[in-house]
């Protein structure tokens, strides 16, 4: 099911081969730094392309791949000067297509980014996904994404991230608890339909990610942002553990796992086909996990420690309670037209 | 002076893959699955005049599907002489549709949107698909102009049958799963004709042709579950472009027609979050709230817990207390009487 990594590798470097010979016949000398700053790659996978290319060719009439049917380079400007020139073309010369996959996989990502605010120009998203569909050799696969109404939030953030200012906000955490906030806004960052801004917090004095859906009354301030550029890159997970984090134990369905992927479960008792496995994950305090379990009914059980059982156990009878006097509380789920998008 | 490629030295997957794509793009006739074992470079080191060369073979097979994926039109001819044999088959790549389209250009805006697009695919198959895609523009030789800075967006496909769900579109196929459709106790197997495959709402769908129903339906990959199996035999025209537009708009559709009705707790984060989302509703601190799945959306609400109270309609207000009764009842005292009486 999933592709093995080998020939994925093999189908990656194939790209690079087919993709280089039309740039170097371009450029009449090239460095291989400045080739590998080009394609983001490393300069050692430069110049192994480059010396595969240089054998390389076509069978050609006598079948024996002689000289006149290789590729050539200037071997000394190359050995020497770590300079690139093409000196002999076989067969191909021009840039390959794209497959039906890679540009559906750019038209999609477009979409995504035509919420941006700075992508706003729909015409012109338009215009470059119709380049994509003709530069590709079939017809790009059906991968859509609908696009989000993009927050104001995301614009004013942008902005001061441009300009280097602070921007406050009130913040409601998930104990419940709101505060006022003065960040220097670093990036915005989203997962799927979920929207982040990370940044630096002069309440907590450290680096913190923000769910925009959970700040009031934001604003930007004419206040410089003190600069974070330390060349220390902001980590790929947007949440980090601290020392004094929590460890509770959950049971849950193997295949279940993958929706707590953002926090990082721990197996430690995989369970037996059909059977409920244990993990431990970190959390701050119960608060977060009682909402992610409620919202998770009858998939994640809290196993241990008493008190976070206890938290999730009191969140939901309170959740429960308000419905006790309610007559239609008792009725039955039976109305299957209402459940949309399933068949 | 090149080494000459008679000295022996392993080829690799990589050097098969190039030489054979020269090969092919250089032969104006075609060649013949015999010609390019005995000739072409990482074959023809391994063929064997006047033996079987099955394995070869099958190698050679592979190939040619390894190189289609990349979007390299290789074509199969029959020969006039002999229709239908496989013996006189011949292969090309017609070079006319190998090469980008020479009208195609992009601007240096263009490009940094692509790779902002390109990035939104963080993992999985697409991010793969992305990466090739890119390298292949990188060969246009156009620098992107400066990236807009402050931005990470991201979409994810976590689960694993988006994968094979989008191969099977691109070849074709039909194919099989097992459903889990809410409300009832045990998955049924459905057999698809998968269409489009679309984002929505910050979920993934599928919406395919239904081969029992006869009709159009759309589910919800979340709910898949076991694998994706393409049943044989049985190949279905490639769907028009519209269909993942169609997906959307229907599941627009849904989303305006459904409405839910809740209060919210003042102060509380689900007032913060789901007033931002909703309508305001007639009453102080009620929300009108769309939706396009009556248990998705009872799943996150009842991770509000009592911060929210849902008005209407009943088959969510029936959900929603289920799963909270679920959770209070399944978060009960484990078996020591001493941390109930901590409470």
């Amino acid at each position: 099911m999933t592709a093995k990594p080998a020939a994925l590798g093999a189908s990656d470097k194939l790209t690079f081969l087919l993709s280089l010979v039309p740039f170097l016949m371009d450029h009449d000398r090239v460095s291989v730094t400045a080739v590998a700053d080009h394609f983001g790659v490393s300069p050692e996978r430069v110049r192994d392309a480059v010396n595969l290319i240089a054998m390389s060719g076509v069978p050609g009439e006598t079948r024996q791949y002689l000289h006149g049917d290789l590729f050539d380079i200037q071997w000394d400007e190359f050995e020497a000067n770590d300079n690139i020139v093409l000196t002999h073309l076989v067969a191909i010369d021009d840039s390959p297509r794209f497959s039906a996959r890679e540009a559906a996989a750019l038209i999609a990502g477009l979409q995504y980014l035509s919420a941006l605010p700075e992508n706003g120009d729909r015409d012109a998203i338009a215009t470059l996904m119709a380049k994509l569909t003709r530069s590709s050799t079939g017809a790009p696969s059906q991968l859509a994404v609908s696009r989000t109404d993009a927050d104001v939030t995301i614009s004013v953030i942008q902005a001061a991230v441009r300009a280097g200012t602070q921007v406050e906000f009130d913040y409601l955490n998930s104990r419940g608890t709101a505060e006022h906030r003065c960040v220097d806004p670093l990036r915005i960052e989203s997962v799927d339909n979920a929207w982040y801004l990370r940044g630096w917090c002069h309440l907590r004095e450290a680096m913190r990610t923000f769910r925009l859906d959970r700040m009031s009354d934001l604003r930007s301030t004419d206040v410089p942002a003190d600069s974070h550029d330390d060349g220390a890159p902001l980590p790929d997970t947007l949440f980090e553990g601290s020392a004094d984090d929590l460890t509770v134990t959950i049971e849950l369905p193997e295949a279940a796992l993958g929706l707590l992927a953002d926090y990082g479960p721990v197996p430690v008792a995989p369970g037996a086909a059909g059977q409920h496995s244990r993990a431990q994950l970190r959390v701050s305090h119960f608060h977060g996990l009682k909402r992610l379990v409620a919202g998770l009914a009858g998939v994640v059980t809290v196993v241990d420690p008493g008190p976070a059982r206890q938290t999730v156990a009191d969140w939901a009878a309170a959740g429960a309670a308000r419905y006790d006097n309610d007559p239609a509380g008792g009725a039955r789920i039976d109305d299957d037209r209402a459940d949309g998008t399933s068949a | 002076m090149s080494p000459t490629p008679e000295q022996p030295h392993p080829v690799t997957v990589e050097e098969r893959l190039f030489s054979l794509v020269l090969a092919l793009i250089a032969t104006q006739i075609g060649l013949t699955k015999t010609d390019i074992l005995s000739t072409v470079q990482g074959y023809r080191q391994r063929f064997r005049v006047g033996a079987d060369n099955a394995s070869l073979e099958r190698q050679f097979e592979r190939d040619k599907d390894d190189i289609r994926e990349l979007g390299i039109p290789l074509e199969t001819i029959e020969s006039p002489d002999d229709p239908g044999s496989n013996h006189h088959l011949r292969y090309r790549i017609p070079k006319g549709l190998y090469d980008l389209p020479a009208d195609i250009a992009f601007s240096p805006d263009e490009i940094m949107l692509l790779k902002l697009a390109a990035a939104v695919w963080r993992e999985g198959s697409l991010s793969a698909e992305s990466r090739r895609a890119l390298t292949k523009l990188n060969s246009l030789g156009i620098d992107s102009s400066d990236p807009v800075i402050g931005y990470a967006p991201s979409l994810r496909a976590r689960e694993p049958s988006f994968e094979p769900l989008g191969k099977a579109m691109d070849r074709g196929q039909v194919v099989a799963f097992l459903y889990l459709k809410p409300g009832e106790s045990a998955p049924r197997r459905r057999v698809v004709a998968p269409l489009a495959v679309v984002l929505h709402e910050g979920r993934w769908h599928l919406y395919g042709a239904d081969q029992d129903a006869g009709a159009t339906r759309t589910f919800l990959l979340s709910r898949i579950v076991g694998p994706v199996v393409t049943v044989p035999g049985v190949l279905i025209q490639r769907a028009d472009d519209g269909q993942g537009d169609r997906a959307l708009a229907e599941l627009d559709a849904l989303w305006r027609a459904q409405v839910a009705l809740i209060t919210v707790e003042p102060g509380s984060d689900a007032a913060v979050r789901l007033s931002k989302r909703g309508e305001p509703g007639g009453a102080a601190e009620s929300v009108e709230l769309h939706y396009t799945d009556v248990n998705i959306l009872a799943d996150e609400l009842a991770g509000y817990g009592p911060e929210v109270y849902v008005l209407s309609p009943a088959t969510l207000i029936d959900a929603v207390l289920d799963r909270l009764r679920r959770v209070r009842d399944s978060h009960q005292p484990l078996t020591n009487p001493d941390e109930e009486a901590a409470r």
